[in-house]
């Protein structure tokens, strides 16, 4: 059993007692740590400049240009806060019991009610940054509402809500990186992870435009590298989004927890044609006011205007009478998928259903739907050549967010001493499945005001042997780089990286996606340790390394997404239970709704390395607070 | 006063100077068209207005403060175009096809448009102000006659075409530049309707008055 | 859909480049621009040629890391639009299509059409920010901000940081992007006290950079995909003057 060192007492003081309890590092000692941090999204960017704010020295490295690249830019519609501006019976006991309730029970109590804790925090510090929130006409702040939640308790800055926090974060990074306390790498990839006497001391980094592999060490590591929703090839997330640094992290020991845990978004736009390169989604702000449905018909071809209301089913409506179109996103999209197996799909791939601003646009006339919405509409205009405001959007899931990651403990350090992950990249807040508008609340709620208490705790509290580079273990960590880069151009294939990434994206679509069984996950095991057999005949990367090369970079995030794919594929055989986004097709409610098995898989699954088989280790997870029941959005 | 000389050094600072002083040249043409069109009351109107103007002791200042203008204008005009040319390593000409999405015509040739600009206006003071000295005697003054050597100048076709063409010229610079003075001292956008709109006007007045005096020259010579 | 695509090739900074010319077949309309590339691409690999390297990320707009010169249009021929939410519905069969990277001397080609852009976070380094540390903040709704001013603040912070102002205009100059953070941070309330050194750092850090002047082309407006106005240029000239004469 893993210790996830939460503190004693009663949940509402948990966070104020460890507070306390940390050790402190003196302001004039904070100078002598260095501090790395991989990623510059949310969680990253704000983290370092916290710590560098404090007086930490702190490097921060970027596979993007420029920090402000980071996916995180790409959140659209909000970030939740229990600010209960809304008067609507709001709290951090109500956020903190939606989100709970919202990962099926599956997340860490303390954690969650942490994080509705600081919640509040988050809102004042953007606004003092300067982030444009949508307002009302007396100048307070606006509101709006999110699936999963019966309060509007989200904050926005029209659809681009990432946008404006990552900037917001980014100015602060950027404030430190003039004032000479952050030392920034852009285009630097982390490859790998140094450990010393068994603590995180360092990463090896190859500079993506020279191909320059470096060791960087300092007194703690902090992995903010996001999610890895990319091993399905086709997700919402950014083409260069990959796994890659919590791998290799996970390789020198870290543990992975609850990897079969994805979010489906139920809103994007359906694939278009072979070519389809990412997937673009729709906000869930859009179910506000858009309403879902299907025809009542199987196989009605007629255009959407052509089909009477009495001949349309709005599905959510009708089966989720109290959420309506509002029910959390695993719960929407397992219904979509329901809908298209039927038959009821609509477009030409019928894997599609309609989401209609017909009823909206009467009621709030055409200007307001376009205030609130525009830039969604335009997107989704773009992209499929049809007007929203005129014909229903078509919509269909696709995979947006993982809520598994590496393993951390209350103080989000991973098992490994000095690790550090924050933001997507770990496990711990939303259980089996995210509530909308909760991931930004999270990145921010760690890098802003959690890991800058926990790594000075840590740092307080240790006593760290100076570590060279030119000595072992940085030099063989380095040389291990090295050799993985020259084993690829070994290889001297004929296929192209992102070649074998789509077909391993098909494969964990099909079996480990939406609804996952046993014989399925077991194909998709011995269909990866096939795939993963080709690309270590067939891959082609160029032979110059030592220049500016997306082919090797991706190489290298492919080898680690056909690893982490068979994990995915082990954990979720090995999760004999449907919870939130993890849907195992034996384990259903008769009108088809997650089954959960409290008895047995009431843990988190943390898997440690292991060149045979992964190791599996479990935590516990006891809930004193969110009273334990089967979800009912009904 | 720091500040001052750190704005006087930015690129914007420099665009400022630009501005005030093309605003302050604007000012100077509107002036001298408007004393050409005293040529419609008479030769004695027109050349006593012209020796009224140089006779007063407030002309060295001026013309000193017009001279400096000039210069500030075009130094400073030259040196961000220099800067600009140098931002650019390939000329958009030089681009292997041409943009679609539109510039405004006249902000493209600013820098071409101000040199030829500057070569009429040196060919201008040669032939009229240090031109041919024609004596007249009003009312017991003896004053230069600026109206014959208008009349006989503008006799030329050639020189009344080099002439309207400056004109032209002029017109295209301060279209562009009249307005633009206003989004570089930070108080219209150029793109809002009303000050792109102005700055057509007066420079449709300015060229456009400057047009009259060479074709009435031009007519009236002829007779 | 056959096209014929002219792209600039260049394996590193200080080499020269060229424009090297590449027919593809089987372009259907629903791609985007940059999945063309990519099938273009995934041949070039089969063919054991070397791939061509562009930037690009997120695919919808956002992130700004794509940016491509298409037939002398930063961005393509569509307004209000960024190179990958362009599609292949907008080019007819047979097409030529010319593509190259940004032009200027403050962007660097890295290699093709990559081209290096952290002059704009230099810009932002020097004082595109508010400077507030983490935990200093206020009960967020005790700074009022009217719906209009929030509004306006937002669309100027709406820019994406592309380059592609900087790649239209005959200057090179930066002035759109500069003046859109002034601008943001110009119209907030919280954005005040700073509002002079703001300014000012981040005017001499543009000129420092070697971006070119403003020649109030409006050739920068028109190629944004943010649509992000030339108002915004105005408000830093004025907030130029503010701070330099006023305090």
């Amino acid at each position: 059993m893993l210790d996830s060192k939460i503190p004693s007492g009663p949940i509402e003081n948990k966070w104020t007692e460890r507070k306390f309890e940390n050790k402190l590092v003196n302001p004039a000692n904070r100078r002598k740590h260095t501090i790395i941090v991989v990623g510059s999204g949310l969680a990253g960017a704000s983290a370092a400049a916290s710590l560098a704010e404090q007086g930490y020295k702190v490097k921060v490295f970027t596979y993007h240009e420029s920090p402000r690249r980071a996916h995180s830019i790409a959140a659209q519609g909000g970030i939740n806060a229990a600010k209960n501006y809304q008067n609507d019976g709001d709290s951090v006991h109500r956020l903190f019991y939606d989100t709970i309730k919202g990962g099926d029970y599956r997340a860490r109590e303390a954690n969650v009610y942490r994080l509705a804790e600081v919640s509040v925090n988050i809102i004042d510090q953007c606004v003092a940054q300067g982030v444009p929130f949508a307002r009302e006409y007396g100048g307070t702040l606006a509101n709006r509402s999110f699936g999963g939640t019966q309060v509007s308790r989200t904050f926005y800055a029209k659809g681009q809500t990432g946008q404006q926090l990552l900037i917001g974060a980014y100015s602060s990074l950027m404030r430190q990186v003039g004032e000479k306390s952050i030392e920034l790498f852009s285009r630097h990839e982390m490859l790998d992870l140094i450990l010393s006497d068994g603590k995180a001391r360092g990463i090896v980094t190859r500079n993506l435009v020279t191909g320059e592999i470096t060791s960087h060490t300092g007194d703690a590591v902090v992995l903010a590298s996001g999610g890895y929703s990319n091993v399905f090839f086709l997700s919402t997330n950014a083409k260069a989004s990959n796994a890659t640094a919590a791998w290799r992290a996970y390789k020198r020991g870290a543990y992975m927890a609850n990897p079969c845990y994805t979010q489906i978004h139920p809103t994007c736009i359906p694939v278009s044609g072979d070519h389809q390169s990412k997937l673009t989604l729709m906000s869930e702000s859009l179910r506000n006011d858009g309403r879902v449905w299907v025809p009542k018909k199987a196989g009605d071809d007629r255009a959407p205007a052509q089909i009477a209301e009495n001949e349309r089913d709005y599905y959510l409506e009708r089966m989720y009478p109290a959420f309506g179109n509002l029910v959390p996103r695993d719960v929407a999209s397992r219904a979509s998928k329901r809908m298209c197996d039927e038959g009821l799909g609509v477009g030409s791939s019928k894997l599609a259903v309609y989401l209609d601003f017909q009823e909206a646009i009467e009621r709030l006339g055409e200007s307001k739907v376009k205030e609130k919405y525009a830039n969604l509409f335009q997107m989704y205009e773009k992209i499929t050549d049809e007007n929203p405001y005129k014909t229903p959007m078509r919509i269909f899931p696709a995979v947006h967010y993982v809520m598994g990651g590496l393993w951390v403990d209350y103080n989000l350090m991973s098992n490994i001493p000095g690790l550090f992950v924050l933001g997507e990249a770990n496990f711990s807040d939303h259980g089996a499945n995210r509530l909308g508008a909760s991931a930004l609340m999270q990145g921010l709620a760690d890098g802003y005001f959690v890991a800058p208490y926990s790594i000075g705790n840590y740092l307080g509290g240790e006593k760290l042997a100076p570590i060279k580079l030119e000595q072992d273990p940085v030099k063989a960590t380095t040389q291990a780089v090295k050799e993985k880069i020259e084993s690829f151009k070994k290889i001297k294939g004929n296929q192209s990286a992102e070649t074998i990434h789509r077909r391993l994206g098909k494969i964990m679509w099909d079996y480990c996606g939406m609804s996952r069984e046993e014989s399925g996950l077991k194909e998709a095991i011995s269909k990866i340790g096939a795939l993963k057999e080709e690309f270590s005949n067939t891959l082609w990367v160029p032979q110059d390394d030592k220049c500016l090369s997306s082919e090797m970079e991706k190489a290298g995030r492919v080898s680690d997404f056909l690893e982490l794919g068979e994990l995915m594929c082990i954990d979720a055989l090995e999760r004999k239970e449907s919870c939130g986004g993890h849907f195992r097709e034996e384990m259903q409610t008769p009108d088809g709704e997650t089954l959960r098995d409290d008895t047995h898989f009431s843990h988190v699954a943390a898997w440690e390395f292991n060149t045979e088989k992964p190791k599996l280790h479990k935590e516990a997870l006891t809930f004193e607070y969110a009273h334990i029941a089967q979800r009912n959005y009904k | 006063m720091t500040s001052i000389k750190s704005l006087l050094k930015s690129s914007v600072g420099k665009k400022f100077l630009v501005g005030i002083t093309g605003l302050g040249l604007s000012g100077f043409v509107l002036v001298h068209m408007s004393g050409n069109l005293l040529m419609f009351f008479g030769p004695e109107m027109y050349n006593t207005y012209g020796h009224k103007l140089v006779t007063n002791p407030l002309i060295y200042g001026a013309e000193v403060g017009l001279v400096l203008m000039f210069l500030v204008h075009m130094g400073l005009a030259l040196s961000l175009t220099l800067a600009n040319r140098s931002a650019r390593p390939i000329a958009p000409s030089q681009l292997a096809s041409s943009c679609e999405k539109s510039a405004r015509f006249g902000s493209r040739y600013m820098a071409l448009t101000g040199l030829l600009v500057l070569t009429f206006v040196v060919l201008h003071l040669i032939t009229f102000k240090y031109g041919t000295y024609y004596p007249v005697t009003y009312n017991g003054v003896e004053m230069r006659d600026l109206h014959r050597l208008v009349i006989e100048i503008f006799k030329c076709p050639l020189y009344l075409i080099g002439y309207l063409f400056s004109m032209v010229v002029l017109f295209v610079h301060l279209a562009h530049g009249f307005s633009a003075v206003f989004q570089s001292l930070g108080l219209f956008s150029v793109r809002g309707c009303l000050i792109k709109k102005l700055g057509w006007a007066f420079a449709l007045l300015v060229a456009g008055g400057f047009f009259i005096q060479p074709i009435y020259g031009y007519f009236y010579g002829g007779k | 859909m056959k096209l014929n695509l002219k792209i600039w090739r260049q394996k590193g900074p200080s080499t020269p480049g060229n424009l090297v010319d590449y027919d593809i077949a089987d372009v259907t309309p629903d791609m985007s621009f940059l999945e063309m590339l990519d099938v273009l691409n995934v041949g070039l690999v089969e063919k054991g040629e070397t791939p061509i390297e562009f930037d690009h990320d997120c695919r919808e707009g956002i992130c700004g890391s794509c940016s491509l010169m298409i037939n002398g249009n930063a961005h393509g021929p569509e307004t209000g639009t960024a190179t990958c939410q362009l599609h292949m519905r907008r080019f007819k069969e047979n097409d030529t299509i010319v593509i190259e990277p940004w032009r200027a001397k403050a962007f660097p080609v890295l290699r093709d059409l990559m081209t290096d852009r952290t002059a704009f976070d230099r810009i932002i380094a020097a004082g595109g920010f508010i400077s507030v540390n983490t935990g200093n903040a206020a009960e967020a709704n005790s700074i009022l901000v009217g719906k209009n001013i929030a509004e306006s603040a937002m669309d100027a912070a709406a820019c994406i940081g592309c380059g592609a102002c900087v790649a239209a205009c005959k200057n090179s100059s930066a002035m759109l992007f500069v003046s859109a953070k002034v601008s943001h941070l110009a119209q907030l309330p919280q954005g005040h006290p700073e509002r002079s050194q703001r300014v000012r750092g981040m005017v001499t850090q543009m000129d420092h950079e070697g971006f070119g002047s403003c020649s109030n082309t409006g050739a920068c407006e028109a190629a944004c995909p943010k649509e992000i106005t030339l108002e915004n240029i105005t408000r830093l000239n004025r907030e130029m003057l503010r701070a330099s004469l006023i305090s």
